[in-house]
């Protein structure tokens, strides 16, 4: 292990995420009500696990990235080298284009329509899947304020349904703060019943009702997610502290650039331009 | 050495007000060299510098070659190269141009750079961006995109060029590649998109190269590149120094756009 | 008070799976070294925790276990908050419990829970990872909703929105065109028609059809200053 002083940790575990992660675009495209069109961009919501943890080579302590490999080559694909193929049979299958794949619902690969607003008090939360925010593209700021504004006031959501990839999502647009995000929602088919959870008839005796409420005012209290990120995180952290002084931390060797894709919708343009370049060549 | 005095009106403009980086070959240019990004010590007082910070926080005092007898000073330095920054030392995060590194792997030569430079000039063309290109002195070329505005970042250039790369290297993919791995280039052509950072310098047009022949960095017409590449004619890249003083007489600075030719990146 | 879960939501979609290129062989995903680009074997695989770019410090895998508490079967209930106050960006899995006592207890806990309006902030250790999750009622059945730990969400001010002025006029306008358009949450009114419209897709394909390449259709955003008049329009169109 090369060791050099040992850094400070760091007092909050979220620091090291930095701006980049809430840049990355998924899909661009627009978000429309009636006739306001809103260009967008959908970025995550989340990042769940990590905490701060990376998996490492033990050999040289470099990160492990997660990536596409082919098992009989044993190396990994490039982006350009990947197909997608459905299996009709083990073993054979069907190639399946993006533009194939866009051309099956054109309507909703690249537009998020509102078609109506629903109040959020109406929605079980067992239908919400994942989040996303929406991120307004240059020119579509002020019509996304105006959306997330008045959405705010009124506590409604838009609901639309919209292909991305392979998929098709009922999606709530909401909004959070001054943003907009867009939860995608579970279909109706999708949730299991609970009929037969609770076999018994549901004999609701009012005394028990009463005595659980009295229990639960005197647990009341305002819904505070830090709290237990806090508890979590000083777990961790002070294992590691003891770590920190036991031992120094290792250095990674010099990796070039992460290989990501640029963002969506200047790849897009950019295609588009070297298609026509190609033409006239 | 002459050349650089004789240079100097054309060279001058694209060092002024830069932080140079000195390649030094004290023992001549078979020897060791060595860069220098902090200006020596013992300089004359006359010497215009600029103190910048480095990515450590440290500050550092730099050499800006304004003029003529600092630009014969810094020869005498033994510092055959010059190697400059896409921003100015005043505003380090604010580049000038976005540049496309083309350079050739093993099996690949410059005609294969002229190849994607052509390419890459009628993608940009597309997108309303005027480019320039330039050899390198040594096996590959290098296209830049003027932009000249204050509210250009090396986030925006590089991301822009980044996928620019990648995108050429999706529809031409036997002939280009962005990735650095020395056994992914080999007969193609490496387009180091992530030279458009503030750390990183690129040689200077006109700056000569430390090579056995003494080639110069020369920037070429399109036209001049179009047909040296139909001829399939790779000597015509090699620019010696008495060529490229002769040239300067009758084409002047060709390069001369980068410096004024004010663009903006579309779709960022 | 000791429960069994039930998952609450199954997914059935049309798998596709990604191909290489070359010779048509399904690709795995698989954890590589970033510096040395091959796959890397499991007993190579080390986690660390990030001090700064490049500098890690080596946790054990077994040392990360022993910080964690023994799987316990009890969900421990420590608070109770307005269901409101939740904002659904918190909630991951969601599972149904079902009572290991006398329905009694469970019953009267999911009315009072029903008529207050709460759901119970729980901790609890499953497969030696620790959860943190709302306990909420439906009808009268109890959930439990894992919810993320705050610093996996990221938060909507790190997107840096710009605060852009908007004219009582549009806030009314947009106002009234929402009340318009606003429709009772009817989730069974949706169906994945994808799903039908990609087996359609592939049985064209599987019989040497040709496919009908569509655009996707791309609108013209509004600009700021023709806001206004879109949402008269729009009003107009629905009222």
């Amino acid at each position: 292990m090369k060791g050099t002083r040992s850094a400070p940790l760091p007092s909050k575990l979220s620091a090291n995420r930095g701006k980049d992660t809430a840049e990355q675009g998924i899909w661009s495209g627009t978000v429309s009500f009636s006739l306001v069109a809103i260009p967008v961009r959908l970025v995550r919501a989340v990042e769940p696990d990590r905490v701060s943890f990376r998996m490492l080579h033990s050999r040289d302590y470099s990160p492990l990235l997660r990536r596409m490999v082919c098992p009989e080559e044993e190396k990994i694909v490039p982006a350009e080298e990947i197909i997608r193929g459905y299996e009709i049979t083990p073993g054979k299958y069907l190639l399946i284009t993006d533009e194939e794949l866009e051309s099956v619902s054109p309507e909703r690969s690249r537009t998020i329509e509102i078609i109506e607003f629903i109040d959020m008090k109406d929605v079980d939360s067992i239908y919400y899947d994942h989040p996303y925010y929406l991120v307004p593209l240059k020119g579509g700021e002020k019509s996304y304020s105006l959306l997330a504004e008045v959405m705010r006031r009124a506590d409604k959501a838009g609901l639309a349904k919209f292909v991305l990839g392979e998929r098709e999502y009922l999606v709530a647009v909401k909004s959070t703060g001054s943003a907009l995000s867009l939860i995608t929602l579970h279909y109706c088919d999708e949730i299991l019943g609970d009929e037969d959870i609770v076999p018994e008839e549901a004999r609701i005796e009012p005394e028990e009702t009463s005595r659980m409420k009295r229990i639960i005012k005197g647990m009341i209290s305002d819904f505070n997610p830090d709290k237990y990120a806090d508890k979590r995180r000083e777990k961790i952290l002070t294992l590691l502290k003891k770590k920190a002084r036991e031992t120094a931390p290792v250095e990674a060797p010099e990796v070039e650039e992460e290989e990501g894709e640029g963002p969506a919708d200047l790849i897009a343009m950019l295609q588009k331009s070297m298609r026509k370049v190609k033409k006239n060549r | 050495m002459d050349y650089y005095r004789r240079i100097s009106p054309f060279i001058l403009p694209h060092l002024k007000d830069r932080a140079l980086t000195l390649k030094r070959y004290p023992n001549g240019v078979d020897e060791e060299y060595f860069y220098e990004k902090r200006c020596p010590s013992n300089r004359p007082a006359w010497i215009k510098t600029a103190r910048i910070t480095r990515d450590e926080g440290e500050q550092m005092t730099v050499c800006l070659v304004n003029d003529l007898d600092t630009l014969i000073w810094v020869e005498n330095l033994a510092s055959l190269e010059l190697h400059v920054p896409l921003a100015k030392a005043a505003f380090p995060e604010t580049p000038d141009s976005m540049v496309f590194d083309l350079d050739p792997g093993d099996s690949a030569d410059v005609l294969d750079c002229a190849r994607v430079a052509l390419i890459l000039r009628d993608l940009l063309l597309e997108l309303r961006l005027a480019s320039y290109v330039k050899t390198s002195g040594r096996k590959g070329l290098h296209v830049y995109v003027p932009l000249n505005r204050r509210d250009a970042t090396f986030e925006d250039t590089k991301k822009f060029s980044k996928s620019v790369s990648e995108v050429l290297q999706r529809n031409y993919p036997d002939l280009v590649t962005v990735k650095m791995a020395k056994e992914l280039r080999t007969r193609k052509v490496f387009i180091n998109w992530s030279q458009n950072d503030h750390s990183k310098t690129m040689i200077c047009v006109y700056s000569l190269r430390a090579q056995d022949k003494p080639t110069v960095s020369f920037p070429l017409s399109w036209e001049e590149l179009e047909d040296s590449a139909s001829r399939r004619d790779s000597g015509r890249f090699d620019i010696l120094h008495s060529e490229a003083l002769r040239r300067v007489e009758k084409e002047g600075n060709l390069f001369q756009e980068v410096l004024v030719k004010k663009q903006k990146l579309p779709y960022l | 008070m000791p429960v069994k879960l039930h998952t609450a939501v199954k997914e059935e979609r049309i798998q596709f799976h990604l191909l290489h290129s070359r010779d048509r062989i399904k690709l795995k995903q698989q954890l590589v070294c970033s510096y040395e680009k091959v796959s890397v074997p499991v007993e190579e695989q080390t986690r660390g925790f990030q001090l700064e770019k490049g500098k890690y410090l080596i946790v054990d895998s077994s040392e990360l276990e022993l910080a964690e508490p023994e799987d316990s079967r009890v969900i421990e209930v420590h608070e109770f908050v307005k269901t409101a106050q939740i904002d659904p960006v918190f909630l991951e899995r969601v599972y149904y419990l079902e009572p290991d006592i006398p329905a009694k207890a469970y019953n009267g806990l999911a009315s009072a829970m029903s008529e207050m309006d709460v759901a119970g902030i729980c901790t609890w250790t499953m497969r030696k990872r620790s959860y943190v999750g709302a306990l909420k009622v439906s009808g009268h059945v109890l959930r439990l909703n894992t919810l993320r730990y705050a610093d996996e969400v990221i938060p909507a001010d790190s997107l840096e929105l710009k605060n852009i002025p908007l004219s009582e006029k549009e806030l009314k306008i947009g106002h009234d065109l929402i009340n318009q358009l606003t429709a009772p949450f009817q989730p069974q009114k949706f169906e994945n028609e994808h799903q039908k419209k990609l087996h359609v897709l592939i049985d064209k394909k599987a019989r040497g059809e040709k496919i009908a390449i569509l655009r996707p259709r791309r609108l013209k955003p509004t600009a700021s200053n023709k806001l206004l008049e879109a949402l008269e329009a729009s009003l107009k169109k629905v009222a």
